[in-house]
């Protein structure tokens, strides 16, 4: 052979002069190689090279062939490299045609034979100038320096049952040499033993059953066959070898570059680098081997690709740049085209596991640190890595021990592939849709749905999904069990808005939107498996939170570890354990120790007037400065006068009466109605506070602590306020007409005439006080007690806080709708104008009155007088004419202004009845009318009803 | 404290009722014989400062001045267990002792002379109170010192606390039994007249029917005063019980009074209780066939048979409620009481004035939880009704009989007020008789309209002795 006496100069020149002899050309190989050297723009054409290499080699059998190949290499890479290529081929080419005596048909497909060994031999030997693939021979100990660091997790602290996933891709066929019983179902060593079986027939021990932590035992024969044990452990690592070996002066063509930055890459990642500078030289000439050495080439270079490494004779095409979806990180192969078409056909099954692998470690690669799920499951999905790289060091074992076939690969990866290709379009559709915590479990979830009939690759993705669901699971375990989030990442189903930090004082009105919106749902974020859940989930942190801002140690429960099994549903009552005992103790701390019900009955007895008493109190002591205008009321002194009325009457008792206080609002009810209904009116506009007396605006206020202010809250507040304010001024109104009814019985001293006439006064005041004190009958004793009644009875059997608030919250919307506080048919307002009326004619009562009981009552001095003296009886009586005359001139304005407030407060009371008896019609479901009825009981008001419909109907 | 009531109880009667009255309190209050608070009663949800008050942290004293003008009952009082409950300064007991001999005239003369004691008692109790509200007055209207006495105190109240309430709880004389006072029909008509004038409510405790539902509804043969006297402090417990278990409404005794009362004369009220039982027959109550309810209360406390005023058959059947007012005790569900009322109105189970709006007005109370009641839910009716009219045609009708023979007379001139002549009688007559007028026409829609037909002040000095016979012969 020509190459054997060029040993010891360059070979390229040593073919070129040995084609150049044969030839008999004129040329020499210094020529050609500088014409090949040459810089692009003195270097001839291709055609040119083309026609130069064709006369040197025309001799040879194969020239035709190799020269098409180098036109296609010239017209892609440097005319050096095509150069070294040729020489490459033409004397691969020599070598096969020289060695060709193996027939192609000899090959049994997927059987066990050995090749021949001669066949390993001449490849050998054929190969070792230009293959950089090593041996396990070549084998060196940074080789395994580098294997090491190529797992992202310590290989030491895997422990053996964490890997149950190799247990599905490997035991899937079960092998039909093995029997059955022979060991544990999954355990590792049993693969191994299957495959020692298959392949070499050797026997196998049971001690290899204990699988240790160690990968130098992983060997294939086990522990008690030492002799070739390092043989095996290095084949094991034989993937990765190239990878080391050239490490440091690797030239890596970084084809793969989009969607995926340099520093994502993970030294696990080769796919398909290529590596310049070893890789030169051409491999062999794969047509012209034997079958069994196209085989063995093609298992080797399989072998490669499965992990990443790009082969001699399996090459990956370029990655087309446009495609998406799934296509983009998946890889299309093409097999040299000189391999046998059995041997490629087989090696194109095979391939998409490849692909499939290596797309999954691209995803693994780019969802790495998108949040604790996705790492969690690249984790998860980095062991079923190392599984799947003992499967290929396996094979590769076999492969050394010379009994591995591509059919026998093909059927042993078989049930990987399924599996790989399952799992692969779940991972992809993780990356595709950008998913991240929750959602990643909830996809986890449906595909394992979707995957049901197909066992194995459902198992696999279950325990997939079991680890992947662990931090999720820990962070729901410890915001159920403890109330606390550590989620930087946002995946948590729950997030805590805090605004407040530590040392700054609660803002005012704090426990406001505590509620609603301390802690919110993430939506996105709920997996599947939680989703019924999640109220109770947030519910239960929430409660636990809350008790502990009452400074109450949160009481840990038992702690079993919360796992999530995607089969079962244990989570469903670990949750809902949590949840009764953050309830139940919430309810405990707000219900017993903070005595929530003695709050709240506090609130009722003042700002719903239940303690009548103390409110008459107060008004007595307030009412010189409430009647002021109300830029002139003092809140001090308004304060102070509650304090003291606090203390002085039967309040006393009541241990909440420091938290009531008093407020001065800036405007009316009926202004803070229209503010809430956002109408505003002109007329209401126009009463500005200015006219407002502090009567108007005054309410009382209650300030509770935490917890009590999340029942008692502001708003909550504001709705009492509203009630109080409504019922503090019709008591106002009650008060005044109380006042001058005591005043007017001074009438019955009177002579019969001005009781007549006083008489029309005296009814107009009691239909007034009917009108008022109906209206707060109605209001307390059919509105609110009830209403309070149905809520206490409810309270007794509440579960949790939520169903408290809720409560709470019912029953003040029904008093306040009942009680006219919500509807927008101005019904407030027409009680209000009512009130007016009515404290406009009390003071006009007692102006008049005070000037006509000085009438009245001189009248009535004389008409004693006059009995015990005759003679003066004439005297009063000619001084009694004029007063009398002068009091009946003044009389006549006094029955007509009578009359107008009649009309005035008639008119108003019998819209106000038909408002409520028109509202009545359109809504039976509501309570107004009992008020129609309370206030007309003996129908005294109908025929006016009825007439002002009639005037209504004729237009 | 506000809303004080300091209570007046004069003469026999008054004294009578008044200690059975301070016994109910006491009970109810959880304050023992000797005025110490029980150890059980200290929760305070009560208000025990509108009709006592505290001596010390622990002893509370009645608002109550007693008066009479013969040491008999009040010696009885004052040896009974109760003794230590009273303040002794606010016992009044006449010097002289010899009582008023049943006569009007002698009381309110007796009165007029001892005015000024009385009222250094009177004015230091009001003195003892922040915002006295009010007197009440404890007293019959037949016998000498509660009629006369009272008339003088009430006048003279009404003078110095023109701003104070006046109420009344007066006793009318039993019409059924033949009194063994022959002036009665003189005294009742000139305590009226007071209790007109100077009374701002007046709850009619009528003697007849109280004897009548002793014997009737209470199966007592011959009741004594003790037993009717109970059922008269169970009244005016409960009438009080909204100032002293306050809620929402009718704190105090002017919101209690005065929706009851539209014009100030007709301002006499009748009570109606249910249930009526007595001790006797508390175990046959106890096996209640089915839960009394709030309905059921209101509708027996319309019943006549239940009220404590006895009106006589009414055969034009135009009388009518001028107001009402219920307080219900006992484990009452609000929300039934709409549901009642609702009732009563589709049924017409009452008749109301035409001439203004009025309505059941329905106090829910507490009562108290130291007094153990039989019954689930009990009732008071407070009621302004026309009927009460005939209580005081009857008081006319025998004044008149007696009047017109001018019988009895000569006790009555031997006093001050009758040494010119006997015109103060007939003052009342025709005081009493504009009052019956005004109530026959409160039942009338002109009642607005309405003049009381008896001669006016312009007339002038023509109330003679001959116009007023003439009038009441009517």
């Amino acid at each position: 052979m020509a190459h054997a006496m060029a040993n010891k100069t360059d070979p390229v020149r040593n073919v070129l002069s040995a084609l150049i002899a044969e030839s008999h050309s004129h040329l020499t190989p210094e020529k050609i190689l500088r014409e090949f050297r040459a810089t692009a723009d003195k270097r001839l054409t291709d055609s040119e090279l083309l026609a130069l290499l064709e006369s040197i080699s025309s001799k040879r059998i194969n020239s035709r062939q190799v020269l098409d190949e180098i036109t296609y290499v010239l017209e892609r890479k440097d005319p050096m490299y095509a150069l070294l290529k040729f020489t490459e081929r033409i004397t691969q080419e020599a070598k096969w045609h020289s060695n060709a005596s193996v027939e192609y048909g000899k090959l049994p497909p997927a059987s066990s034979t050995k090749l021949p060994h001669h066949y390993i031999d001449t490849m050998s030997i054929g190969s070792s100038s230009i293959s950089t693939l090593s041996l396990a021979d070549e084998l060196h100990p940074p080789a395994r320096k580098s294997l090491d660091l190529s797992y992202s997790t310590p290989v030491t602290s895997r422990k053996p049952d964490e890997s149950p996933c190799l247990e599905t891709l490997l035991t899937r066929r079960p092998s039909p040499s093995v029997p059955t019983e022979s060991s544990s179902r999954g355990d590792l060593s049993m693969i191994k033993k299957r495959v020692m079986n298959a392949v070499a027939h050797m026997p196998v021990h049971e001690s290899t059953n204990n699988r240790s932590a160690n990968r130098s035992s992983l060997s294939l024969n086990g522990g008690n066959n030492t002799g070739i044990t390092s043989n095996n452990a290095t084949s094991i690592q034989a993937p990765s070898i190239q990878l080391s070996t050239s490490g440091g002066s690797v030239d890596l063509d970084l084809d793969f570059q989009d969607g995926m930055l340099e520093a994502q890459r993970t030294h696990m990642l080769w796919d398909y680098c290529k590596v310049e500078g070893q890789n030169q030289r051409p491999p062999a000439e794969i047509a012209a081997m034997p079958l069994e050495s196209q085989q063995h080439a093609l298992i080797l270079d399989l072998i490669y690709c499965l992990s990443g490494v790009r082969g001699s004779y399996i090459t990956p095409l370029p990655r087309d740049k446009s495609s998406s979806g799934l296509a983009r990180y998946e890889t299309r192969f093409t097999v040299h085209p000189g391999v046998d078409k059995a041997l490629a056909e087989m090696v194109h099954e095979i391939l998409p596991l490849a692909s499939h692998f290596m797309a999954m470690q691209k995803v693994m690669a780019i969802t790495n640190n998108r949040g604790q799920v996705n790492n969690s499951l690249n984790a998860a999905l980095q062991d079923l890595t190392h599984d799947f790289y003992l499967l290929v060091a396996e094979a590769e074992a076999e492969l050394d021990s010379q009994a591995l076939t591509l059919p026998k690969l093909l059927y042993y990866l078989q049930p990987t592939m399924w599996v790989m290709e399952g799992l692969w379009s779940t991972l992809g559709e993780i990356q595709l849709s950008n998913l991240k915590g929750g959602d990643v479990l909830s996809h986890l979830c449906r595909c394992i749905k979707q995957l049901e009939g197909d066992k194995a690759t459902q198992d696999v993705l279950i325990s997939l999904t079991t680890k992947a669901a662990a931090p999720y699971m820990r962070m729901l375990q410890l915001w159920i069990h403890q109330g606390i989030i550590v989620d930087n990442t946002e995946e948590f189903l729950v997030v805590d808005n805090e605004v407040v930090h530590k040392g700054e004082t609660m803002p005012e009105h704090y426990s406001d939107d505590y509620w609603e919106k301390r802690y919110t749902r993430r939506s996105h974020a709920v997996p599947t498996f939680l989703a019924n859940h999640s109220d109770i989930i947030l519910r239960t942190g929430k409660y636990l939170n809350v008790i502990r801002q009452c400074g109450k140690r949160v009481t840990c429960q038992k702690n079993n570890d919360a796992q999530f099994d995607p089969t079962k549903n244990l989570h469903v009552k670990l949750i809902e354990d949590a949840y009764f005992f953050a309830a139940r103790q919430l309810l405990d701390v707000l219900l017993n120790e903070n005595d929530l019900m003695g709050h709240l009955e506090s609130v009722k007895r003042y700002l719903l007037l239940l303690q009548g008493d103390f409110i008459a109190q107060f008004m007595d002591a307030c009412e010189d400065e409430l009647s002021k205008n109300v830029d002139q009321v003092l809140p001090m002194t308004l304060e102070n006068l509650l304090g003291l009325t606090l203390r002085l009457s039967s309040a006393r008792s009541d241990p909440y009466k420091d938290d009531l206080h008093c407020e001065l609002l800036t405007y009316d009810l009926v202004t803070q109605m229209s503010k809430i209904m956002d109408q505003e009116e002109e007329y209401w506009k126009t009463t500005d506070r200015l006219d407002l007396t502090g009567l108007e605006c005054f309410a009382f206020t209650y300030e509770v602590k935490w917890p009590v202010s999340l029942v008692l809250n502001h708003i909550a507040i504001t709705k009492y306020q509203m009630l109080f304010r409504q019922l503090f001024y019709c008591k106002h109104v009650e008060r005044q007409l109380c006042k001058i009814w005591k005043e007017n019985s001074m009438a019955k001293k009177f002579s019969a005439q001005a009781a007549e006439l006083y008489r029309s006064a005296f009814t107009l005041r009691q239909r007034m006080m009917n009108a008022i004190q109906n209206l707060e009958y109605y209001m307390m004793i059919e509105i609110i007690e009830p209403n309070w009644h149905v809520f206490i009875e409810k309270m007794t059997k509440v579960e949790n806080v939520d169903e408290v608030l809720n409560l709470h919250q019912d029953f003040l919307d029904l008093c306040l709708k009942n009680c006219m506080l919500t509807e927008t048919s101005h019904l407030n307002r027409a009680i209000f104008k009512l009130c007016k009326i009515c404290l406009n004619f009390c003071e006009f009562i007692q102006r008049s009155q005070r000037l006509f009981l000085d009438a009245e009552l001189k009248s009535m001095v004389c008409d004693s007088s006059d009995e015990s003296t005759d003679q003066s009886d004439s005297e009063p009586e000619v001084s009694d004419r004029p007063q009398d005359e002068s009091s009946m001139a003044q009389t006549e304005t006094f029955s007509e202004s009578v009359k107008r407030f009649d009309l005035e407060f008639t008119g108003m009371l019998i819209s106000f009845l038909k408002q409520i008896n028109d509202l009545a019609k359109a809504n039976t479901g509501d309570r107004f009318m009992n008020l129609v009825h309370r206030i007309n009981f003996n129908s005294f008001y109908s025929e006016q009803m009825e007439r002002m419909c009639v005037m209504d109907a004729m237009g | 404290m506000p809303s004080e009531i300091i209570t007046l109880q004069l003469g026999q009667c008054g004294n009578q009722i008044g200690f059975e009255f301070w016994k109910r309190l006491c009970l109810e209050h959880g304050i023992s014989p000797s005025g110490v608070l029980e150890d059980f009663a200290t929760d305070g949800l009560d208000r025990k400062d509108v009709f006592f008050y505290q001596a010390d942290d622990d002893h509370y004293i009645p608002r109550a001045v007693l008066l009479d003008l013969e040491p008999r009952v009040i010696n009885t009082i004052m040896t009974s267990a109760y003794s230590k409950l009273y303040n002794p300064e606010n016992v009044y007991l006449s010097k002289h002792g010899g009582g008023a001999g049943n006569n009007w005239a002698s009381g309110y003369s007796q009165g007029d002379k001892l005015q000024e004691e009385i009222f250094d008692i009177i004015d230091r109790e009001a003195d003892g109170s922040d915002s006295l509200e009010g007197f009440v007055l404890c007293h019959s209207i037949a016998g000498g010192t509660g009629s006369g006495m009272g008339s003088f105190l009430m006048e003279r109240l009404a003078d110095r606390y023109p701003k104070k309430l006046i109420q009344t709880y007066s006793v009318f004389p039993n019409q059924e039994e033949i009194s063994d006072v022959v002036v009665q029909p003189y005294n009742s008509m000139l305590t009226l007249r007071r209790l007109i004038t100077a009374a701002d409510s007046v709850v009619v405790l009528d003697n007849t029917a109280l004897n009548r539902i002793a014997c009737d509804r209470l199966h007592l043969q011959n009741p004594t005063f003790t037993q009717i006297n109970t059922l008269v402090s169970t009244i005016m417990s409960v009438s009080t019980t909204t100032l002293r278990y306050p809620s929402y409404m009718n704190n105090n005794l002017i919101g209690l009074t005065a929706p009851l009362i539209p014009t100030p004369q007709l301002h006499f009220l009748m009570t109606g209780y249910t249930p009526l039982t007595n001790d006797a027959n508390l175990s046959n109550q106890a096996v209640n066939v089915r839960k009394t309810t709030v309905l059921d209360v209101m509708r027996r406390l319309l019943q006549p048979k239940n009220m404590m005023v006895s009106t006589g058959p009414d055969k034009t059947n135009h009388h009518c409620y001028i107001s009402i007012l219920n307080i219900i005790q006992g484990e009452v569900d609000p929300t039934q009481v709409h549901k009642s009322l609702q009732r009563i109105r589709e049924r017409k189970l009452a008749q109301f004035i035409p001439w203004g709006p009025t309505s059941i007005q329905v106090a829910l109370s507490r009562s108290s939880p130291y007094v153990q009641s039989s019954h689930r839910v009990s009732g008071l009716m407070l009621a302004n009704h026309t009927s009460i009219c005939s209580l005081f045609e009857r008081a006319l009708s025998q004044f008149d009989k007696l009047r017109k023979r001018g019988a009895f007379l000569d006790q009555f001139r031997r006093e001050d007020i009758f040494k010119d002549d006997l015109s103060e009688l007939d003052e009342s007559r025709e005081i009493v008789d504009g009052l019956v007028q005004e109530y026959e026409a409160a039942t009338r829609v002109d009642y607005l309209e309405f003049s009381a037909n008896r001669p006016s002040k312009s007339e002038g000095d023509t109330r003679s002795e001959e116009a007023k016979s003439v009038k009441s012969d009517i």
